[in-house]
């Protein structure tokens, strides 16, 4: 293939290149078969045909075509007068960006009226990161507000669609992000996950999504929603595309306490070697009799191509799931009160007009009633109360308790000593249902938190865990859309995770089913 | 109504020091309690995580864990193997995050005592202890100001966020005081301690530390009983003397409120006062201690420190002798009064001038005893520097005399080649030259004339003067105290050169008495 001249056939090699995995761009770029210009171009192309629109995806809170132009450029002066090695290991590659990552330039929105108008001065590391490996920011993409949701419906700039059917959503709340990747509009993405919101999106969307232990990426410039939970991961269309961010996002950063000064991951460079003796745990929670068919069917296809590759599934159980949604529906608002209380209308966000002889009361107040919607005032709500005095113990720190059995749950049946089962990775459904209706669930916030069964635990322990496209659910109206399955691997073990992860990909390759949009 | 027969004053103190660390508790930003500081203009010393900017985080500080360790270790505390911080959660415009990073249950330091230093008076020392709650670290808050900086009145508020994110040191006594001068004295002791460790240059009016006294009496009533009256605390002292006023006027007040109310301590008697200091009175700000709920909880942006033996080891052997210890040590080696010692170790600077001096003396002389060369070091500063420091606002060590040359003044006086005068003379020729006390003696002919021929001279002539006949014909007569007029008349003469001692003894043997 030669350097397409500009103008030439773009329409027909747009389309191409919206299909190639970040890793083929990449490669592209640099052996000069694409430029990074034109690989922006294409996906600023397709964003502009399926984002936008009263039926559009609304992926997108906002692009930055021209500065995503200008960088492009700038990648592909590099790779023509330094040579392709001194460009990153994501040269050219476009990525869309979660609106809760700051980033100094345009606005960090967090999906909420609250920040409708804020600019970041600074760029968050995870996100830099990506920059300085030679990724190219094509926009900030939407999410439930301040990332609290389950479906991307509770943003402010309205809800995004499910690239697989656009009635329905595409999970959350790093919806955005997801349906970027899975709607071809991006190659990667970055989400965060709290309690899941990278890998239910992922898996309602068709794509890989993977949240790292804690401590592994750099929480600055992340907008808190729960400190103690938050984690940033990417999203990609495959697992080596997922793997190779991993390496350029992970690793110490001194402006985060809680991140872990250990060795950064090498996944892509493992990512296809297969692991010998691969034991899988599968939880008996997992084979819920509430699981939708098409969600019970691909748990079951993905423990045969783990045996079909010489894998040991075990049986274990892991009892503490049951305490999981409780426990993380009183820690996560906690904090959340506890983080979102800067938002008061003194220093910058929404600020409530009021009379000159209304008090400060009335400032703080009307400002937060008028910035926040439904869903973040509930759980301010819900965590202040679990947070008072004589509320504290019964709440709090029983949630605190739980969290701790959880997380030795896993210690226990990742270890080996102690009769522990030793298994490497524990595999269940990302979600119990494939992708629900928009509006279905908004009315009824329980059902809403239980689209995190599957996820919260991994936040709670902190592990780390990952969601494969495992097949399509054919629904009561005819439409076919995507269910996903997760692996769970002992902190900083990402390596391993990947590379199970890969193995199951190469057995079941729904990563090439594509979206009809 | 009973009569009060008696009244017991009880007060104990909560203490904020800001830590003069470079930089914040939390942050890269200067810290305004740095003398590199200067004086900022508003709201410049600013980042991301001191205006709790949207995905700011904040990463601690170790060296203002190490300082509050250092003061607490002075105080004699445990130093907590692990800690935690803490959000304490409440709004205000000057509360960047709307929470305060502080410590609830685990504070860094802990069960500490202070032994007061003696009154500044020459009674025999009475050793009262103070104890010491907890001493935990916590971030101070901006200031919110109702006028523009310059003193224009405005219809809103402003902030100014440069203190925001300071760390502070807030140390909690047992309510041990009695008395309105031990608690001036401890604040005091604790200043100077800062002072020491250099973890606070101890400035009171730019707010480097902070008084909260709780104050309540017990009176004692003549038919028997015993009546506590409730706990006032006054909030925000930043001098000794409005700390000394307000327990001074709640321990003359607290009566009289009760004699009028009858109000007694108990759960929700509690009020908080501010001190007026124009009217020299206590001001009601809040009436009940609101049930306020802070909503503590560990704050999941930090980890917990675990301080092991070998790190609190390591930080207190930076602990300097403490200026109590030297305080005792001066009057123990160099008898020097209590009033003396304490002029010596009010200021650091001054404390290391004066052992340098001392040191430097005893290496000139070396036959001297290290008590009179205590004393005589003392001497010099406290005479001659004092007064000269106090002219020209500043440190007896900023005056510009080296110890060098103090102890060349000590030299020179010690083998009675200057006089007193002389000396003091020399003393502020000194402090504008780099020059040798010898040398800058002998050009400004201070040295004593000990030259009998010279002597005899200037006492023929005294004794000659008309003026001084009564004093002569006293002094002929046995009436030995008029020989000072006739001495003073000599030194005169001698612009101050002669040597005192010699020109008494050539009068008494003249004058034969």
């Amino acid at each position: 293939m030669t350097p397409p001249s500009p103008g030439q056939n773009a329409t027909i090699l747009a389309v191409e290149l919206t299909d190639f995995s970040a890793i083929e761009l990449r490669d592209a770029i640099r052996s000069g078969e694409t430029s990074a210009a034109d690989a922006a171009r294409a996906c600023l192309a397709r964003i502009e045909e399926v984002d936008s629109g009263e039926n559009g995806v609304n992926a997108f809170i906002q692009t930055f075509p021209e500065r995503a132009l200008e960088q492009a450029m700038k990648i592909d002066e590099r790779v023509a007068k330094e040579g392709a090695e001194t460009v990153g290991p994501l040269a050219g590659v476009p990525v869309a960006i979660k609106d809760n990552m700051c980033l100094a330039h345009g606005r960090t929105t967090c999906g909420s009226r609250m920040l409708e108008n804020y600019e970041s001065p600074f760029t968050a590391t995870a996100v830099q990161r990506l920059i300085d490996a030679g990724a190219i920011v094509l926009g900030k993409t939407n999410l439930d507000e301040f990332a609290m949701g389950s479906s991307t419906e509770h943003s402010y700039f309205g809800p995004t669609r499910n690239p697989w059917d656009r009635s329905r959503v595409p999970g959350g709340s790093s919806g955005g992000s997801a349906a970027a990747v899975a709607a071809r509009m991006a190659p990667l993405a970055l989400g965060s996950d709290t309690g899941g919101s990278i890998r239910q999106p992922a898996g309602l969307t068709g794509v890989v999504g993977c949240k790292p232990t804690y401590g592994r990426v750099s929480r600055w410039g992340l907008v808190a929603f729960a400190s103690s939970l938050d984690q940033i991961g990417p999203f990609g269309r495959t697992v080596s595309d997922v793997a190779l961010a991993l390496d350029v996002i992970c690793g110490f950063d001194e402006l985060d306490s809680t991140s872990v000064n250990t060795s950064a991951p090498a996944c892509a460079q493992a990512v296809d070697a297969p692991i010998n003796k691969l034991r899988v745990g599968v939880p008996k929670q997992a084979r819920n009799e509430k699981n939708h068919p098409a969600v019970a069917e691909a748990l079951e296809r993905a423990i045969g191509v783990y045996q079909s590759l010489g894998a040991q599934i075990v049986d274990i159980d892991l009892p503490t799931i049951e305490y999981g949604i409780a426990a993380y529906y009183i820690i996560a608002p906690a904090e959340a009160s506890s983080n979102l209380a800067r938002f008061d209308g003194v220093r910058y966000g929404r600020r409530a007009e009021i009379g000159a002889h209304e008090d400060l009361i009335s400032l703080y107040s009307r400002s937060r009633a008028e910035g926040f919607g439904e869903e973040v005032q509930r759980r301010i709500m819900l965590g202040t109360f679990a947070l008072s005095s004589g509320y504290y113990d019964a709440y709090y720190t029983t949630a605190l308790r739980a969290r701790r059995l959880v997380k030795e749950d896993f210690d226990r049946v990742f270890a080996t000593e102690g009769g522990g089962p030793g298994v490497d990775v524990v595999l269940s459904p990302s979600t119990p249902t494939p992708a629900f209706r928009i509006g279905e669930k908004a009315d009824d916030p329980l059902a809403m938190y239980l689209e995190d069964y599957y996820t919260v635990t991994a936040n709670l322990a902190g592990i780390a865990g990952v969601s494969v496209p495992a097949g399509l659910a054919s629904m009561d109206d005819g439409v076919r859309a995507p269910v996903g399955v997760q692996l769970f691997s002992p902190p900083f073990s990402e390596e391993r995770l990947m590379r199970a992860a890969n193995m199951l990909e190469s057995g079941l390759d729904w990563n090439d089913r594509r979206p009809p949009l | 109504m009973a009569e009060i027969q008696s009244i017991e004053l009880i007060v104990g103190l909560e203490i904020h020091v800001e830590l003069a660390t470079r930089t914040k508790m939390f942050t890269r930003v200067l810290s305004p309690a740095h003398p590199d500081a200067g004086e900022p203009a508003p709201n410049t010393l600013i980042d991301p995580v001191v205006l709790a900017l949207p995905g700011a985080l904040p990463v601690l500080n170790k060296a203002a864990l190490e300082m509050a360790m250092l003061v607490g270790l002075a105080l004699e505390c445990e130093i907590a193997e692990f800690t935690k911080w803490d959000r304490k959660s409440y709004y205000y415009p000057d509360l960047p995050k709307s929470y305060q990073i502080s410590q609830y249950d685990l504070p860094i330091c802990f069960d500490g005592s202070f032994d007061l230093p003696a009154p500044t008076t020459d009674e025999p020392a009475r050793i009262k202890q103070v104890g010491i709650i907890r001493a935990h670290l916590e971030e101070d808050t901006g200031k919110l100001l109702h006028e523009l900086p310059g003193g224009e009145r405005v219809e809103y508020s402003i902030v100014d966020f440069n203190r925001a994110g300071t760390p502070l040191l807030e140390i909690v006594t047992q309510p041990d005081f009695d008395n309105a001068d031990d608690v001036v004295t401890f604040g005091q002791a604790l200043r100077n301690i800062c002072r020491f460790l250099e973890v606070s240059e101890g400035v009171m009016q730019r707010g480097h530390m902070r008084f909260e006294p709780n104050i309540n009496t017990i009176l004692t009533l003549d038919d028997g009983r015993i009546v506590k009256t409730p706990i006032v605390e006054i909030k925000n002292l930043n001098s000794f003397r409005a700390l000394r006023g307000a327990i001074e006027y709640e321990f003359a007040e607290q009566p009289e409120r009760w004699k009028r109310d009858g109000k007694e301590m108990g759960p929700g008697a509690k009020s908080t006062r501010g001190w007026d200091d124009v009217k020299g009175a206590t001001v009601l700000q809040r009436e009940k201690e609101d049930a306020h709920d802070y909503r503590y909880f560990p704050d999941p942006d930090l980890i917990p420190v675990v301080v092991d033996e070998a790190w609190r080891e390591e930080v207190r052997s930076r602990l300097p002798e403490l200026p109590h210890r030297r305080m005792k040590r001066y009057m123990d080696d160099y008898a020097l009064t209590v009033k003396e010692a304490a002029a010596l170790t009010d200021e650091r600077e001054v404390c290391f001038f004066f052992e340098r001096t001392v040191d430097v003396i005893r290496q000139k002389l070396e036959s001297i005893l290290p008590e009179r060369a205590g004393k005589q070091a003392a001497n010099m500063l406290l005479q001659y520097g004092a007064k000269r420091a106090n002219e020209a606002g500043c440190l007896i060590s900023e005056l510009g005399i080296s110890p060098e040359q103090v102890a060349g003044i000590v030299s020179l006086r010690d083998g009675d080649t200057i006089g007193s005068s002389a000396a003091d003379e020399l003393f502020g020729l000194l402090c504008e030259s780099d020059e040798d006390a010898e040398q800058i003696a002998e050009k400004s002919n201070l040295l004593q004339v000990t030259d009998s021929g010279q002597l005899e001279a200037w006492v023929e002539q005294v004794i000659a003067d008309p003026a001084n006949a009564k004093a002569v014909e006293d002094v002929r007569g046995g009436k030995i105290a008029a020989i000072g007029r006739l001495v003073g008349g000599v030194m005169k003469l001698s612009g101050g050169a002669a040597d005192a001692k010699a020109v008494r003894e050539m009068l008494v043997a003249k004058l034969g008495s």
